[in-house]
Order: C-alpha cells, then sequence, then structure tokens
C-alpha cells in the first residue's frame, strides 16, 4: 500500500460533484481529508491518498481529466 | 546555545522537535521555525549586532541553528543604496535599492537561504545535500556545498539549456537532468525527496532553509538606522521570502530593535505567472495554480508554496500587489541599469517594474520611504535583454571614421 500527501483544486463547477468519493471508489484508494476549504469559485482540500501505486497514478489521472488540479502539497519545488 | 524551541505548523499549530520535517503530520500544513524570544530578548542588543562582521550571522539568535554556522560564511549584509537617480526618474523622494545581486557567493538572494539550509543540514549529520532548480538555488547549492565539501545532487528539466546551468556546473555537483515537463519534475523530486536521505534543501530542510529570507529584512532596518521603512517591494515566486521579510520585522520590533513598525509590503510578479497578485486583486482566499509563461523564469512557479501566507502578509500590513508584462520588466531592468548603475536579472525587472505601476497608480506614496527589493544578478539572464539593448557602433580603426559614426 503507497500513500500520496496531495493538494487538489477544485474549479467551481465541480465543488458539488462527489468527484473525490467517485476515484475512491473507481480505482479503490482511500481518502483522508486533513484539510479543506471552499469559496464561493474555488475549493481546495488537502488530503492523504492510500491504494496500490497503480491505482493511485490512475486516481490522479482521473482527477486531472476531471479538470481538478492535483498538486504535491509542498508546491513546487523546482525554484 | 540554541534559541530555537522546535517547529510548529503555521495551520494547526501542532508543535513538533528540532528535526527535518516539513509538513505537520495532522493536517499536512507547513512548519516553521519557533524562536524563544524571551531569552533573545535578553541578549541581542543593536550594539552586539554591529559589533559583529558584516554577514548575516550577525542575527544568529534569529536564525535556526543550534551551534555555530559553518556554511555561507560570508554571504549577506549586501548594500542598501539610497537611489537618487531613480528618485527622480519616479518622481519619489525617498528611495532606496537593497541589491542581492550582489550577494556573495553567487550574485543572488538564495545565498542566504542556502547558507542557513547548508549549516542546519551539517548539525543534522546530513553528508549530501540536493535542491531541484532552474537557476539561483541550484547555483547557490553547488557552490557552498562543495565549499562545506558536502555531496550535492541537482536536479533540473532536460529540456533547460545547458548554458543556465554553468553556473551550477563549475562547482561540481552531480547534475541530474529530468526528462519531463515542470510537473513531473517536481513530482519526482518530491518522491526522491521521501525516499533518500538527503538534506533537499527546500523539501525536508525548508522550515530551516526559509529563515535565512529574515535576514534581507532585518538589513533593511538596520541599513535604515534601525528604522522600518514605509514600503517594501517584494517579488514573489514561491511566496516564502515575503512573509519572510515581514517575520524579520516583526521580529524586530517584538525586540525592541526598532521602535515602529508601520510598513506595507507589496507583491511583484510577472503577468505570466502571477498567482499571488491575482488572488490578492481578487480578495480570494485560495490560490489557483497558474501554468507560467514569462522571461523572469527565477519567479515562475505556478503553484507556490507559500502563496497563502504571502497573500496573508501583504492583507496584515495593508500593502498591494501588482503583475508587469515581459516588456515592462525588460523596460524596468533598463531603467535602473542606466539610472543606478545596476543590473538586475528578470525578478528585478518585475520588483522595479511593479514598484513604478504603483507609484503611478498612486498606490505608494510619493513622499514616503520605499525599498525596492533587487534579489538578482543580470549577467545570469542576458538572452531577457540582449535584443533590446541596441548593438556597438562598428567602426574602421581612424579618426575619420570614429567621428562620422559616433555623434559626439
Amino acid at each position: 500500500m503507497a500513500k500520496k500527501m496531495v493538494h487538489l483544486v477544485f474549479p467551481q463547477r465541480l465543488i458539488k460533484k462527489p468527484v473525490i468519493y467517485t476515484m475512491a471508489k473507481k480505482y479503490n484508494v482511500i481518502p483522508n481529508i486533513r484539510r479543506a476549504n471552499i469559496t464561493e469559485t474555488v475549493g481546495e482540500v488537502t488530503l492523504e491518498l492510500s491504494g496500490t501505486k497503480e491505482n493511485l497514478e490512475k486516481g490522479r489521472k482521473y482527477l486531472e481529466r476531471q479538470d481538478v488540479k492535483v498538486e504535491p502539497i509542498i508546491g513546487d519545488i523546482v525554484e | 546555545m540554541s534559541y530555537v524551541k522546535g517547529l510548529k505548523c503555521r495551520e494547526c499549530g501542532r508543535e513538533y522537535p528540532k528535526e527535518p520535517l516539513y509538513v505537520c503530520e495532522y493536517c499536512f500544513g507547513p512548519l516553521e521555525a519557533v524562536y524563544d524570544y524571551e531569552r533573545i530578548k535578553k541578549k541581542l542588543t543593536k550594539e552586539l549586532i554591529e559589533s559583529r562582521p558584516e554577514n548575516l550571522w550577525r542575527y544568529k539568535e534569529l536564525l535556526p541553528l543550534d551551534g555555530e554556522q559553518t556554511c555561507g560564511l560570508n554571504s549577506g549584509f549586501t548594500p542598501l543604496i539610497r537611489a537618487r537617480n531613480l528618485e527622480k526618474a519616479l518622481g519619489v523622494k525617498e528611495l532606496y535599492i537593497k541589491d542581492d545581486s550582489v550577494c556573495h557567493p553567487t550574485l543572488s538572494f538564495k545565498d542566504r537561504v542556502v547558507s542557513v539550509a547548508l549549516s542546519k543540514a551539517k548539525e543534522f549529520g546530513f553528508n549530501t545535500v540536493a535542491c531541484a532548480s532552474t537557476g539561483n538555488l541550484a547555483n547557490s547549492v553547488a557552490a557552498q556545498a562543495a565549499v562545506a565539501g558536502l555531496k550535492r545532487y541537482i536536479f533540473i528539466p532536460a529540456n533547460l539549456e545547458l548554458g543556465k546551468v554553468v553556473g551550477a556546473l563549475i562547482y561540481n555537483p552531480i547534475l541530474v537532468a529530468v526528462e519531463g515537463n515542470y510537473d513531473q519534475v517536481n513530482r519526482l523530486c518530491s518522491e526522491i525527496a521521501t525516499i533518500y536521505k538527503w538534506a533537499f534543501v527546500n523539501i525536508n530542510i525548508r522550515p530551516y532553509y526559509a529563515e535565512g529570507s529574515k535576514t534581507y529584512g532585518y538589513e533593511i532596518a538596520e541599513q535604515l538606522g534601525w528604522k522600518a521603512p514605509k514600503h517594501i517591494i517584494v517579488p514573489c515566486a514561491g511566496g516564502s521570502l515575503i512573509t519572510k521579510i515581514w517575520k524579520g520585522l516583526k521580529e524586530f520590533k517584538a525586540l525592541g530593535l526598532i521602535d515602529r513598525l508601520q510598513t506595507k509590503i507589496y507583491a511583484a510578479q510577472a503577468t505570466g505567472c502571477s498567482p499571488i497578485v491575482t488572488a490578492i486583486k481578487e480578495n480570494a482566499e485560495i490560490i489557483k495554480p497558474v501554468k507560467p509563461n514569462t522571461i523572469a523564469k527565477s519567479l515562475a512557479i505556478g503553484n507556490p508554496a507559500d502563496g497563502v501566507y504571502a497573500l496573508a502578509t501583504v492583507k496584515e500590513t495593508g500593502g498591494w500587489a501588482e503583475d508587469v508584462s515581459d516588456d515592462e520588466i525588460v523596460e524596468a531592468i533598463k531603467l535602473l541599469a542606466v539610472t543606478e548603475g545596476i543590473f538586475t536579472e528578470t525578478a528585478g525587472g518585475v520588483t522595479l517594474g511593479v514598484a513604478k505601476k504603483l507609484i503611478e497608480q498612486g498606490r505608494i506614496p510619493k513622499d514616503e520611504s520605499i525599498v525596492v527589493s533587487i534579489t538578482g544578478n543580470g549577467l545570469k539572464t542576458q538572452e531577457a535583454v540582449v535584443e533590446k539593448i541596441g548593438k556597438p557602433i562598428k567602426i574602421k580603426p581612424n579618426i575619420a571614421h570614429f567621428e562620422e559614426s559616433v555623434k559626439i
């Protein structure tokens, strides 16, 4: 079981959709939400995802296909 | 004797010991060094600071080491220049340039943070350091780790022109060029940082590394005669420098080293990569990551780690934010060169361009003290200006041709 800490940024049109749940169910990934913040125009969720490496990668790609930005929690490190 | 108490989560406040940790295991918030200010107050005086050598370690009680510094012994204490020609050009009364384009050894403010990061890495017992960088950070880590006798890995995107990394390669690091786009390089490096027991300066050493930026703020206050200016314009990439300058000034105020603190801090970014400025202008709480597209490569961070804290700094101080186009960046670089004789890199063009804009907008009053942060040297980014500064006048080796060709 691999683990990944990620930061998700949702555009407005996805805020009300169960995107994380769908991804988790589809790829057998366990989400563990640590922090979240929703405003009128954007939502962000910081969470840990557990699953097989392959499923974590599939889950990430799925989220990105839905137009969710999937970022490492430490931000960009190439300075 | 150490004055650092430990690390603390910037989000939930949970405390951690002084270890190479960077993220809160509960809320995944970033960690920050905390100090015993009561004890520092008893020791650190203006006189003590002034009696010390002119480098960033003169403020060592406010830096996160347990022992003595071992790296970057000549970094910092860069000039704060009264920019009288620029004052005239911009129509303002009191303008200063804090010039880190001459910071030692690699000509950018990164020498400050890397000095602290490598000293701390040695204290932790690491023998290998690493970073992912396309420029200034790579130069500084490569150089300072060479001096410190540390093994050094520098990661760059494979499509980066080799010319740009000469400033790192010369110090003989292990240079790893990762094939893939910027996001993939970011992702790989964060994975490498979790697997290998290295001191990755801006990942697992980040809480210590970032503290080095405070010295930029300390120096401004000390060089102004133990006073904080009314306005500081700061370039933003990851957003750390702006938050740390403010932290540094607040510490000076709390320690009684400056009497008053009414400084407004302004964030400067290039229009082609302005997630922090956009959030400030839109009064948003969340930073939306962007894909960078600007000549200001050293500020091209689309997903800034400290973006929300940069935003909070600007709000707390009553400052503002602005962005400038690539053309405006080049114009500002040229303006600084012809007025003050300082050749800055593109980030400096961003800062001065934004300062000019904010002054023209009336956001910064013309009769109050202003500090423009210049954080890197133009010799490193010559390609940004090479086509825009004219050409030499070619003449034959005789007086007649000289007089014919050159207007005197």
